[in-house]
């Protein structure tokens, strides 16, 4: 990765996280929120595997887990905003 | 120190660091993904407790946290390079700003825990504060490890066992460092953001 492209990468992290942070303060709630969160899970670990771990030309296998960490996180998180009820039956003890 | 695995030696492409860093990683990747499901199965079952439990934290720490360690990974990725172009002195330069950065960690985490205690937020403030607890506690002691093989690979850097031939083991610790910026970029939105 360029020196530029680094700083880039770094600066756009910082703005989504500044943007994470913002949503956070206003409290808000509901899909909006939970499927802006998945997206910002998936798009910052993704730009850290790509670009700060170098991972974009490494090993298949190990990239291949990499991502597949940041996509299955925001599915969960989806999952378990539109399931909650369904998760909570099933892990029920007694 | 191990040396970085050459091209080919494991089919696939290139692995950075060497082999051994990325079995610790992976076991620390599945360790989180057991803790989020707590975290989910905790969130399905009390889900009035995760609606208001991020209205009591103080979203202001971890952001901080989160430019702590995304600025300090930047630094780690300069080292790399630096250390690529055979750059010593810089690579050693950029490893200690990563280490100062990262060391912020810990240090924003103990006023942070203060904080929560003055304002009541601890283990038996309820179910969400248990598993925030649990789970960014388990956080800071990888990022501790972190912490140690950044101090570790800067110590090597300035007796000058690195060079750009050679450098798996100070990449092996930047990949490590990344890995903890990418669990912590969940933990945020998890405990700050998400309801």
């Amino acid at each position: 990765m360029t020196i530029a492209a680094a700083e880039r990468v770094w600066v756009l992290l910082l703005a989504l996280t500044a943007a994470g942070a913002l949503l956070g303060e206003t409290g808000g709630r509901g899909w909006a929120l939970t499927l802006t969160v998945a997206l910002l899970i998936a798009l910052k670990g993704r730009l850290v595997i790509d670009h700060y771990m170098g991972m974009r030309d490494a090993n298949r296998t190990i990239r291949r887990v990499l991502y597949a960490f940041v996509v299955v996180l925001p599915v969960l998180v989806i999952l378990s905003h539109a399931y909650g009820a369904v998760i909570a039956r099933i892990t029920a003890i007694g | 120190m191990s040396q970085p695995l050459a091209d080919g030696a494991i089919t696939g492409g290139r692995v950075p660091g060497n082999a051994g860093i990325w079995v610790g990683i992976f076991c620390v990747l599945v360790e989180f993904l057991l803790l989020f499901t707590v975290y989910f199965v905790a969130k399905a079952h009390y889900p009035e407790a995760f609606l208001t439990g991020p209205d009591k934290l103080a979203t202001v720490a971890g952001a901080t946290i989160t430019v702590l360690l995304l600025t300090s990974g930047y630094c780690m990725v300069k080292a790399v390079a630096a250390i690529r172009d055979d750059r010593r002195r810089a690579t050693l330069v950029w490893i200690l700003l990563a280490l100062a950065l990262g060391l912020g960690y810990p240090l924003v985490k103990f006023f942070e825990i203060r904080w929560n205690i003055a304002h009541g937020v601890d283990n038996a403030a309820g179910i969400f504060y248990g598993v925030y607890y649990y789970l960014t506690l388990n956080h800071l002691v990888h990022v501790s490890w972190g912490i140690l093989g950044l101090g570790w690979v800067a110590v090597r850097t300035g007796i000058g066992a690195y060079s750009a031939a050679e450098h798996g083991g100070l990449e092996a610790a930047a990949v490590y460092w990344h890995t903890t910026d990418v669990i912590w970029l969940v933990i945020f939105p998890f405990f700050y953001v998400l309801r």
